[in-house]
């Protein structure tokens, strides 16, 4: 279990987040969500140890991650960042076989269990036919698939992925969370990932934990935290909330800026 | 899976064996040219112990050391700039870009304006001098391009290279203006490039650390590969990128100084080296790193082969053969990172 204690994360000077202290349940799915700006990807990038906090502590299963060796961190929870890039001409299988480093020693050659653990994440995100083919000259969704192998084959319980949809078009986001939600079912990680659309939160994550200037404004269920006060305060949107015909799930329908957030966008204009 | 991975260890395997291949070769026409022409036969009868005085002399004395320092310093920068492509993912990291062989020849400089007859200068001290100008160079580039959230930034990095490279060469002017003819001719030789120490002491006082070092980056290869996905990506994995990325980058620090200590400020072979290399071989560092050594050590020994022969009896340096290839090579590697 991954928990915060009264986090503060600054950028040089400017505090982003402020005395943060939130829980991330085991084997669930969570979503951060929260505007641009709010801080969601900074905290998730700090409870994954990328970012080093200003005072307070993030505790991997009571330890603070921070003083840890960052190749055990590695073993524990792995981290697909925003955005990443393998180097020109890599291809699929070489990048899931970096998922191995943290459990490689020195020079790195591979056990028979890492090549089976490599096929495994491969064939798991359905990337088998596309094995030996450079990262570079793959679609959006196919490459997104690739890194996520990579961080399968790292095999942790913990998976941590910031913002997994974005760029992507629809088919695609939902070829990554379905992929997710296997994962989870299957193999029952812990997930926690940045995401910006709130219904792809309130149908995929078990828990959600809305965010504004780095403080949070509601965790909980998609249930619970999906109400047109909490979207509004958080989001600056008024909307109405219905439910899902097929799961039965909160769904966000905004139809227009809150007043504060009139008058701010009448200023500027 | 497995057939393809053994295939894929063939190619590489016939690419490093062509490389040699090819230095073979180069090697030979090295040893038959220079100002007093030995046809291959006499070169073989001397290298097996059967030529005369004179020809021994030649070969053993003026010519071997030679094209053995231009391999041995081809190599060097190549592996030092395949580092510091690496850990900076740019790919137009290298050492006389980033100004970092021009802070060993400053040093280099300084020591010779004090003890000016640079025939006394105890070879095996200069690549350590060197080694220390070189750092104070890298440290102030690096440590410019160093963003405490982001990591190293890459545009940032040759940016300020190119501004510490031009800093410093001018500086190397001005301090050898006041010293003697001789001297100012060296330090013009020095900024061109020309593989000046060209005697076994020099290739005695190169050999071990370009051997140990490579030897302890390849023992890095893996963690090489690993920071070449970036700050965020390799912390994920569990590689500590700080830690590692200053001792790579003293390692490629330590084999610029010593090749620019003996072969003056050659540009571009650490940049085309590993370029190429990469470009045949892929971003794999295990084979990647032998690649790029050996993709260098023949470039340079190609462009001393013909610096020294194209317009004889006189001679150009090796560095500037270099950049008239480097320089349209540069270009289109700017032109081609846009996109």
């Amino acid at each position: 279990m991954i928990v915060t204690e009264n986090l503060d994360i600054a950028y040089d000077q400017m505090v982003i987040v402020k005395q943060l202290n939130i829980e991330i349940p085991s084997h669930k799915i969570t979503a951060l969500v929260g505007a641009n700006g709010s801080g969601k990807s900074t905290i998730l990038k700090t409870m994954a140890r990328l970012l080093k906090p200003k005072s307070g502590h993030v505790l991997l299963d009571g330890k603070a991650i921070h003083q840890l060796r960052t190749k055990e961190v590695a073993k524990q929870l792995a981290i697909l960042p925003q955005n990443p890039t393998a180097p020109e001409g890599m291809t699929v299988t070489d990048l899931v076989t970096y998922g191995r480093f943290p459990h490689q020693r020195g020079f790195g050659s591979l056990t028979k269990q890492d090549k089976e653990v490599i096929e495994w994440a491969i064939e798991a995100t359905g990337m088998k036919e596309f094995a030996h083919r450079p990262v570079d000259q793959l679609s959006g969704g196919q490459r997104q698939r690739a890194w996520i192998a990579m961080a399968l084959a790292q095999e942790t319980p913990i998976l941590f992925l910031d913002e997994p949809t974005t760029f992507l078009d629809m088919a695609h986001q939902l070829e990554v969370l379905n992929l997710l939600e296997e994962l989870h079912e299957k193999e029952r990680r812990t997930i926690v990932m940045v995401v910006h659309d709130l219904n792809h939160a309130s149908r995929y994550a078990h828990h959600m934990i809305a965010i504004k200037k780095g403080t949070v404004v509601k965790a909980g269920t998609p249930m619970e935290v999906m109400q047109p006060h909490i979207i509004e305060e958080v989001f600056g949107i008024q909307c109405d909330i219905i439910r899902d015909p097929r799961t039965g799930l909160p769904l966000c329908l905004p139809y227009a800026l809150s007043r504060s957030k009139k008058e701010q966008v009448h200023h500027i204009g | 899976m497995n057939g393809v991975e053994r295939r894929k260890n063939v190619r590489r395997f016939s690419i490093l064996a062509t490389f040699s291949v090819l230095i073979l070769i180069v090697f030979v026409i090295s040893m038959n040219t220079g100002f007093s022409r030995l046809s291959p036969l006499e070169v073989f009868q001397t290298l097996f112990g059967m030529g005369t005085e004179k020809q021994e002399l030649i070969l053993f004395e003026f010519r071997l050391p030679r094209i053995v320092i231009s391999m041995l310093v081809g190599a060097g920068l190549a592996v030092s700039g395949c580092i510091m492509q690496g850990i900076s993912r740019n790919a137009l990291a290298d050492p006389s870009i980033l100004g970092i062989s021009h802070g060993a020849g400053v040093m280099v400089v300084l020591y010779l304006s004090f003890f000016p007859t640079h025939l006394d200068v105890p070879v095996l001290f200069l690549p350590i001098l060197a080694f220390f100008g070189s750092s104070l160079a890298a440290a102030l580039v690096f440590g410019l391009s160093y963003e405490k959230h982001e990591g190293l930034l890459p545009t940032r990095l040759v940016l300020t290279g190119v501004a510490v490279a031009a800093g410093l060469s001018a500086l190397m002017t001005v301090l050898s203006l006041r010293l003697s003819r001789e001297l100012y001719q060296f330090v013009a030789a020095w900024l061109t490039g020309s593989i000046w120490g060209a005697t076994w002491d020099y290739v005695l006082a190169l050999l071990p650390w370009i051997v140990v070092l490579f030897a302890f980056v390849y023992y890095k290869a893996l963690v090489l590969d690993v920071l070449s996905f970036g700050k965020n990506v390799a912390t994920g994995l569990g590689a500590s990128v700080s830690k590692e990325q200053v001792k790579l980058l003293a390692a490629a620090v330590g084999l610029a100084s010593a090749c620019v200590s003996v072969s003056g400020g050659i540009g571009f072979v650490g940049l085309i080296g590993p370029h190429l290399a990469r470009r045949i071989i892929g971003p794999n560092h295990k084979y990647l790193l032998p690649a790029s050594a050996l993709a260098g050590a023949l470039l340079l020994l190609t462009a001393d082969t013909i610096g020294r022969t194209i317009l004889q009896p006189s001679e150009i340096h090796a560095g500037i053969v270099v950049a008239i290839i480097g320089a349209p090579y540069f270009l289109y590697l700017l032109a081609r990172s846009n996109h």
